[in-house]
């Protein structure tokens, strides 16, 4: 099948190196203590996040760190064919360690010792990319709920199909079976915190889809940047001095 | 915008967004380019020996930003101060917590900390005297002062040496809130002042704006003479109540309810608490105060402040409010 | 679980009682509310309810399949409901599971009418394509998003407007085709056919806390009830649906009582919903 057409134009007519549209908003859900709302093209996800609080089970409470825990669901509604799926399935379990460990690796965790942050990920709509997304949104919750990070974690990811690399893959380019690279990056820092791969591909071609990602999500990094900043003066204005 | 899903039309929606314009403006000249996000650059003054404080870190030399906020500059000390977040505590604050749990000699209360905060049953006063010992039967009663989900207003008395978060409630002022609502919103809101519990005379309301966001909105509880007296007597009420309450019967309970006036009192101002809350803005008494005066004026019923309307309103009120306040002071 | 001190109890019953509720309603009056239509654009039809601090999603998909021997002439309709962990820690895990079952159980009841598919909110007739061969088959989905009470009026709201905004493929079947096969389908890709839904009723939920009973409870309102009636009333002022819940018994005149007030309240609901969907479809055409 044919991802890119001789103009070099994608199926949903986007250029090889360019991200679909995204769109965040912070403060989706009232009574969490952090939320946002994060969209990249047709994929919509939420993000929640609750504390840092009491530990509710004592067993699991750490004396020198915050217990990070967190939940990945997707809705019935939001893959293209219908499927009702059981409450965690391996899929699912394995994207919410993923989110996890990516979000606690940039918690600065030991600053809110035998405390407890959750933070609960759904998928509204999935359309390639919804492990980027929830990273994403992630971040923008922990930031809004006021959590302390060493620096904001974005994620996006990069394809290869008919012999161009491609920046943010939709549903259609993720299953057409080419290599899909998910990077997740610590944009101050530099410093790469996720990476994922499937399929096989060479050394070089590697190197340029994965340097690929990265520019996407420094591309996602600056936007999430300017939205907290923007809300983070909202904020301070309308409270006045 | 956060909390306020609301179905403006479109003369609402311009008039919102000019108030909220007029207030950017205001604020733009004090310190516009003081806001960092996570993992921004605060630029400092290398020679002088700076000294990073909370919502900072070094990184290559730089100091970064770990939280998104204001940045504030006391002589060497450079600090983030945060907006959204959960409640930080500082000794002397006067707070409002929730009873999670009663283990021994203690009360665990939730204050919307990152952990729950502890009140010692020797933190406070009893019944008999300030300084008496407490006694084995003074800790099998716990449960008569305060009980689980019980609201309590009280004092952080600070950082115990295992970090645990401490508080007291040495005075009559504090203790059990009944008869009345708590209103939960970000603590960033509320300010720091001398008083946190006002006694709204006209409305016959007690208010209590808890520095950790709890706002307590209650019937006026007439401060009882000396103390000893006032323990004994809530203990007793109590008691009464909790063995009663199963056969009072519905008629006798409605009886004890608030009366209709105050509850009208109560809800008003606790919506104007919600409305300011929404908007963003910061709650203190004379703003309360004068949503509340906003509202009668405007012949509104209660409910109908959490309307669009009445937002926009607000909105314009406190652009207006501190466009004269800062006119006042150039 | 909402932790309440015996003060507070006391205050939200009184202010029951006293018809003035702790955010200044009257026992009878709804939270303002707001409705977004095609916030999933996969779906079929999709909309977005604001209740207060309740938010809810609903969403409608439509396949193709086979009707029931029993029911030739019907299609068939599936709700189900998710509670997404967002909206309370509670919910995370298998923690939502048992809400959730109770809420789907009491739409397909207030919507969906008995076995027979009488009575039905949702005209299930309209969905047939060729009797006894093809029908539509619709999943409704609805998802917590976050939660302060009356999640039930909210999701029925949510629905209500999902259908209004669902368009449903048009049907060409080819002609000629007969026999024991099933008949060749052609779906059209850009002619919709738009849902009827001036029948789907409105679900009102009155909550008895202590004498008296209450529209639009919040959480806390519902931590206070005694039982809580459901009522599904359809546009013409006809009850298609009912359920009780909550332990305590009511007085069978109590519950007529409840019924009558419900379809009062249900009047006015439908015109404000009725509204509120037709100015968002309005604004999903503009954008």
């Amino acid at each position: 099948m044919e991802f890119v057409s001789p103009e070099g134009l994608r199926l949903d007519g986007r250029r090889p190196m360019e991200m679909r549209q995204i769109r965040g908003e912070i403060g989706a859900v009232a009574k969490a203590d952090g939320s946002a709302f994060f969209e990249m093209g047709n994929t919509k996800v939420i993000a929640a996040v609750y504390g840092p609080r009491e530990v509710e089970n004592r067993s699991q409470q750490i004396s020198d760190q915050a217990l990070v825990r967190c939940e990945y669901t997707m809705a019935n509604f939001s893959t293209g064919d219908r499927v009702r799926k059981p409450k965690g399935d391996r899929r699912s379990t394995e994207i919410s360690l993923v989110i996890r460990q990516t979000m606690e690796a940039c918690i600065l965790t030991h600053l809110m010792p035998r405390s407890q942050i959750d933070i609960f990920v759904q998928v509204l709509q999935a359309d390639g990319g919804t492990r980027s997304a929830c990273i994403n949104a992630a971040t923008l919750a922990l930031a809004d709920a006021g959590i302390p990070m060493r620096d904001l974690v974005t994620s996006c990811s990069a394809g290869y199909l008919n012999s161009t690399p491609l920046l943010d893959l939709n549903y259609v380019e993720d299953s057409a079976g080419g290599p899909d690279v998910t990077v997740g990056i610590l944009p101050k820092l530099d410093k790469v915190t996720l990476l994922q791969m499937d399929a096989k591909l060479p050394m070089d071609i590697f190197e340029n889809v994965m340097q690929l990602a990265i520019e996407g999500c420094k591309a996602i990094a600056n936007y999430i940047r300017e939205l907290l900043l923007e809300n983070t003066k909202q904020l301070e204005y309308r409270r006045g001095p | 915008m956060r909390g306020l899903q609301l179905s403006l039309n479109q003369t609402q929606k311009l008039r919102l967004q000019r108030a909220l314009d007029q207030l950017e403006s205001l604020s733009s000249k004090a310190n516009s380019n003081a806001s960092v996000a996570v993992a921004d650059t605060i630029p400092v003054n290398y020679e002088d020996c700076v000294l990073k404080g909370h919502g900072t870190l070094e990184l290559d030399g730089e100091v970064v930003a770990t939280l998104c906020g204001v940045v504030e500059r006391v002589n060497k000390l450079v600090y983030v101060r945060t907006l959204r977040a959960r409640y930080k505590p500082e000794t002397g604050d006067i707070i409002v917590g929730r009873v999670t749990e009663i283990a021994p000699k203690r009360w665990r209360l939730d204050i919307n900390f990152s952990q729950d905060a502890v009140l010692m049953l020797s933190s406070m006063n009893l019944p008999d005297g300030i300084q008496r010992r407490r006694t084995a039967v003074d800790e099998l009663n716990m449960r008569s002062i305060f009980e689980e989900n019980d609201i309590v207003c009280a004092e952080v008395r600070g950082f115990q040496h295992d970090g645990s978060l401490h508080l007291q409630a040495r005075s009559q002022k504090y203790g059990k809130l009944e008869r009345g609502q708590v209103l939960t919103i970000s603590p960033y809101l509320v300010k720091r002042r001398k008083q946190h519990l006002h006694y709204l005379e006209e409305f016959g309301v007690d208010l209590i704006l808890g520095c950790n966001g709890f706002i307590w909105v209650g019937e006026h509880v007439e401060a009882k003479g000396t103390l000893i007296e006032d323990q004994t007597d809530k203990a007793e009420q109590l008691n009464t109540k909790s063995s009663s309450s199963t056969f009072m019967s519905l008629e006798e309970q409605e009886r004890t309810y608030t009366s209709l006036e105050t509850r009208q009192n109560i809800c008003r101002i606790a919506n104007a608490v919600r409305v300011l809350a929404n908007l963003g803005f910061s709650v203190t008494v004379e703003v309360i105060k004068e949503t509340v005066y906003l509202s009668s004026s405007l012949n509104l019923d209660i409910h109908e402040m959490l309307g669009s309307e009445f937002y926009v309103l607000v909105a314009e009120g406190e652009a207006t409010r501190k466009s004269m306040f800062t006119k006042k002071k150039g | 679980m909402v932790g309440l001190s015996v003060g507070e109890k006391h205050f939200i019953q009184g202010g029951i009682a006293q018809d003035l509720r702790t955010d200044g309603r009257r026992r009878l009056t709804y939270r303002p509310f707001n409705v977004e239509t095609g916030v999933i654009p996969q779906a079929n039809g999709s909309a977005r309810v604001r209740l207060g601090g309740t938010d809810v999603i609903a969403s409608v998909k439509a396949e193709l399949g086979k009707p029931s021997p029993s029911q030739p002439d019907k299609g068939k309709v599936n709700i189900y409901v998710d509670c997404s962990p967002t909206a309370a820690p509670m919910f995370e895990g298998r923690g939502g599971e048992e809400l959730s079952t109770e809420l789907s159980g009491a739409l397909q009841h207030c919507l969906l009418g008995g076995k027979s598919g009488a009575g039905a909110g949702i005209d299930l007739s309209s969905l047939v394509v060729v009797e006894g061969k093809v029908c539509w088959d619709l999943y409704i989905d609805g998802l917590v998003v976050s939660s302060d009470g009356n999640l039930l009026d909210a999701l029925g709201a949510a629905i209500k407007a999902a259908l209004t905004n669902t368009g449903i493929p048009k049907v060409e079947v080819a002609v000629g085709a007969s026999g024991d096969g099933l008949p060749e389908v052609d779906i059209s890709d850009d002619e919709y056919l738009q849902f009827d839904t001036s029948g789907v009723p409105v679900i009102v939920t009155l909550t008895k806390v202590g004498r008296h009973y209450i529209v639009d409870a919040t959480l806390e309102e519902e931590s206070q009830m005694s039982s809580a009636v459901s009522v599904s009333v359809s546009g013409q002022g006809r009850i298609c649906g009912l359920i009780k819940r909550g332990g305590a018994g009511l007085d069978p005149s109590v519950i007529l009582d409840m019924i009558s007030v419900a379809k009062h309240v249900s009047e006015q609901l439908m015109n404000k919903l009725d509204s509120e969907i037709s100015a968002a479809e309005a604004c999903e055409e503009e954008s």
